[in-house]
């Protein structure tokens, strides 16, 4: 094993680190690959002469590049996230969050059905004038509420968008299909009601997102001890 | 069965490892400056917290997002730069805080275990 052999492995694995680092911000990433990089060489330096063993070792013992860079790019985001706006950012981050533990998860799914609530409202809004005979706030059955698309039939009637059957059931997407006619309740007023619900879903999930991600997002258990 | 009680320990050993890194990599920069590799080093010695090496890094620069500690990178003689760690003022109000509630909370729990092992063995581990 020649020194530059050992030298190949190091490059490599610095290499393939700041590959796996991929969207973290570049003054970021430079800076973790440098300490890394200062790390594993301080590593060596204690431990001459640096056979391919010895090499291996050192580069096992500072982790699996990609692991490692994945654990970086949770944290970069997640620290974006805590006062970002952007929904798109907000869904990447806590998807990302949610591969890593029950807390993500929830982030997650909560997330997801906020947005997909403000998004139904805005398509409601945007589809009304294309089909003004099938979008609309529809009561069904069993005071089955659902704001979206009617599939205009009597029996086998579905409406796909935010369904609401008090006292307990939500669905983004459709309740089971109900026998019978549906009514639609607001008319002219579904404009302002879908912009204002629109409007109302996105800010409150953004908000749950930031607040939910500030207090779980970086294990800050450490607030309890104050 | 034995074998699955041996997984949970290990699980929850792991657990309280991890919750402690924080205090153990803060204290260790109590008195002085260190770079990455004397902080793992008085890790090693004293916690037996068996900790990733890459993990640490990751640690350290979350510790300095929240402006915990700061850093610096220092030209050594060994021709390439260390990237050195302080605690800031409010990285010591903290470590300071969780340094009284681990004291405290660990006194309390060591008296709780205390019968099961015996005193005689709970002093031993002390030592």
């Amino acid at each position: 094993m020649s020194a530059d052999n050992a030298g190949g492995s190091i490059k490599q694995y610095l290499v393939r680190l700041r590959k796996a680092l991929g969207d973290v911000p570049s003054t970021e990433r430079d800076e973790i690959v440098e300490e890394i990089r200062s790390h594993i060489l301080e590593r060596i330096e204690a431990q001459e002469p640096a056979t391919e063993q010895v090499v291996n070792e050192i580069l096992r013992a500072v982790g699996d590049p990609k692991e490692l860079a994945s654990q970086y790019k949770t944290e970069a985001l997640l620290r974006r996230a805590r006062t970002s706006q952007s929904p798109l950012l907000l869904l990447r981050t806590t998807l990302r969050w949610a591969m890593s533990g029950l807390a993500g998860v929830i982030a997650f799914l909560v997330t997801a059905v906020g947005y997909g609530c403000a998004a139904v409202c805005y398509l409601c809004a945007l589809l009304k004038p294309v089909f003004p005979a099938r979008i609309g706030l529809w009561l069904g059955p069993e005071h089955t509420m659902t704001m979206g698309y009617w599939n205009g039939r009597i029996s086998a009637t579905e409406v796909y968008g935010i369904a609401v059957r008090p006292p307990a059931s939500f669905a983004l997407g459709t309740l089971s299909a109900t026998e019978g006619p549906v009514r639609e309740l607001l008319g002219p007023w579904l404009f302002p009601v879908t912009l204002l619900f629109g409007v109302v879903f996105l800010m409150a999930t953004t908000r749950f997102a930031r607040w939910f991600i500030g207090k779980f997002g970086q294990r800050r258990s450490r607030r309890s001890l104050g | 069965m034995s074998k699955s009680t041996g997984e949970h320990s290990d699980g929850w050993e792991a657990q309280i490892r991890k919750g402690c890194l924080e205090l153990a990599i803060l204290s260790s920069l109590w008195k002085n400056r260190l770079y990455g590799l004397e902080i793992l080093r008085t890790l090693e010695g004293g916690s037996g917290l068996g900790l990733a090496e890459g993990t640490l890094y990751l640690i350290l620069n979350r510790l300095k997002a929240e402006k915990l500690v700061d850093s610096e990178w220092v030209d050594a003689r060994s021709g390439h730069p260390r990237k050195y760690y302080w605690l800031t003022e409010s990285g010591k109000e903290r470590l300071a805080r969780m340094a009284r509630f681990w004291v405290q909370f660990s006194a309390n729990l060591n008296a709780l275990v205390e019968p099961v092992l015996g005193r005689k063995e709970v002093a031993n581990v002390r030592r």
